[in-house]
């Protein structure tokens, strides 16, 4: 879900971000700015060694200050309780989401994740009906960024 | 000094996160729906005894957790199936599963007692990993205050696709009026919802420490936060990937 609310604000804002760095083993370049700091200190947050961990803070915390490493902690803690509110609970993908994220899906390879289970599998119709909308959405994102500037 | 505090932390931590983190404290250390408050703040000292489970170690790194028995390194003061509940979803929730669930069920444990369960440990989570990403001590748990669950079971709640039962926002009425204060919420912002008192303070963190469950999918909300909202889903999706989890 947050891949497609990513790839949607960087619709919104005019940038272009590579999705796939959610995903890949080591941090790498997004697009988003000091996006590999982030993901460096979420990854060290969630991983058992505190010298990388020590490091990842001291390298947010020189590159966007104080307010940003609160906040930063703040989001990866937040997703820390939501994931597991999802797993535990069995939730299904929100019907639109599905609709709109199939495509983000599969590049980011949470298709594989076991938790995938719980959103029943799209029929034919809408597969086809998220294929339309990987066409039209971001165009629609670049419409209302326009009316709204 | 009020609890838990940031005062000795190495950044000013913002007041309204402090004054939530303090709702969170106070929330779980209050008689529950379905537990005491000796019991939930048994449930926060076991997801943090958890994560030296000898067991939980031995499944991480197994193929199959389900297939491995054994008896987790708990505590002592809760029941094996709730020891189970939550030492599987402190050190392995991408591998719960509906199955597993249907054992917990048929060990005695019902929906809305489980339901609570996940939502004293998801929150103790949250505060204990906000700690560690800021690099202070984990605060000490809150005294349990005495009284009586309340038992009450929203009327409004039905079936879904989920594993337990949910109140939607057409059917959040009576006591339940006032769950949902922006309306519409993703699932994830309603999965708790067969007790509402853990929704209320779930959906007060998020809005604390994210953007109000209500508010995810507006892109021009601004909730005033020191990262983008692209470095904030960013921040998101990574750790959803690390945890294996679809949602």
């Amino acid at each position: 879900m947050h891949a497609f609310l990513l790839r949607v604000s960087g619709q919104i804002s005019g940038n272009e971000y590579d999705l796939t760095a959610i995903a890949r083993d080591e941090a790498g370049e997004s697009g988003v700015p000091h996006g590999s700091t982030l993901v460096a200190y979420a990854d060290a947050v969630l991983g058992g060694d505190d010298v990388a961990l020590s490091h990842a803070r001291e390298r947010l915390l020189q590159e966007l200050g104080a307010e940003a490493l609160v906040d930063a902690a703040a989001v990866v803690a937040t997703f820390a309780m939501v994931d597991r509110i999802a797993d535990a609970t069995g939730i299904p993908l929100d019907g639109k989401v599905e609709l709109m994220t199939q495509g983000i899906r599969s590049e980011v390879g949470a298709d594989a994740f076991a938790s995938a289970s719980n959103t029943p599998r799209p029929g034919l119709l809408r597969r086809a009906i998220g294929r339309v909308l990987a066409i039209f959405l971001p165009m629609g994102f670049r419409l209302m960024r326009a009316i709204r500037r | 000094m009020a609890e838990p505090s940031y005062d000795f932390a190495p950044v000013r931590v913002r007041e309204d996160l402090v004054a939530a983190h303090r709702r969170v404290w106070e929330h779980i250390s209050r008689p529950g729906t379905w537990w005491t408050g000796e019991q939930r703040r048994a449930m926060a000292a076991e997801t943090r005894h958890a994560r030296d489970c000898r067991l939980c170690r031995e499944r991480a790194t197994s193929a199959s957790s389900s297939k491995m028995r054994g008896r987790h390194d708990g505590l002592g003061g809760l029941p094996e199936p709730i020891v189970d509940i939550v030492h599987r979803l402190t050190n392995e929730p991408g591998r719960l599963s509906k199955d597993w669930f249907n054992e917990v069920l048929a060990k005695g444990v019902t929906e809305a007692a489980y339901v609570e369960v996940v939502g004293v440990v998801t929150q103790t989570v949250n505060v204990d990993t906000f700690c560690h990403g800021l690099g202070v001590a984990y605060h000490s748990l809150p005294a349990p205050a005495l009284g009586e669950p309340s038992r009450h079971r929203p009327e409004g709640a039905r079936p879904e696709r989920a594993w337990v039962p949910m109140v939607s926002p057409a059917n959040a009425k009576g006591p339940e009026a006032g769950l949902y204060p922006l309306g519409g919420v993703p699932n994830v912002g309603r999965a708790l919802s067969l007790v509402p008192d853990e929704t209320r303070s779930v959906l007060d963190l998020l809005a604390a420490q994210y953007i109000p469950a209500g508010r995810v999918s507006d892109f021009w909300f601004d909730p005033q936060r020191a990262i983008s909202r692209a470095q904030m889903d960013l921040l998101a999706g990574r750790v959803s990937a690390l945890n294996r989890c679809f949602y």
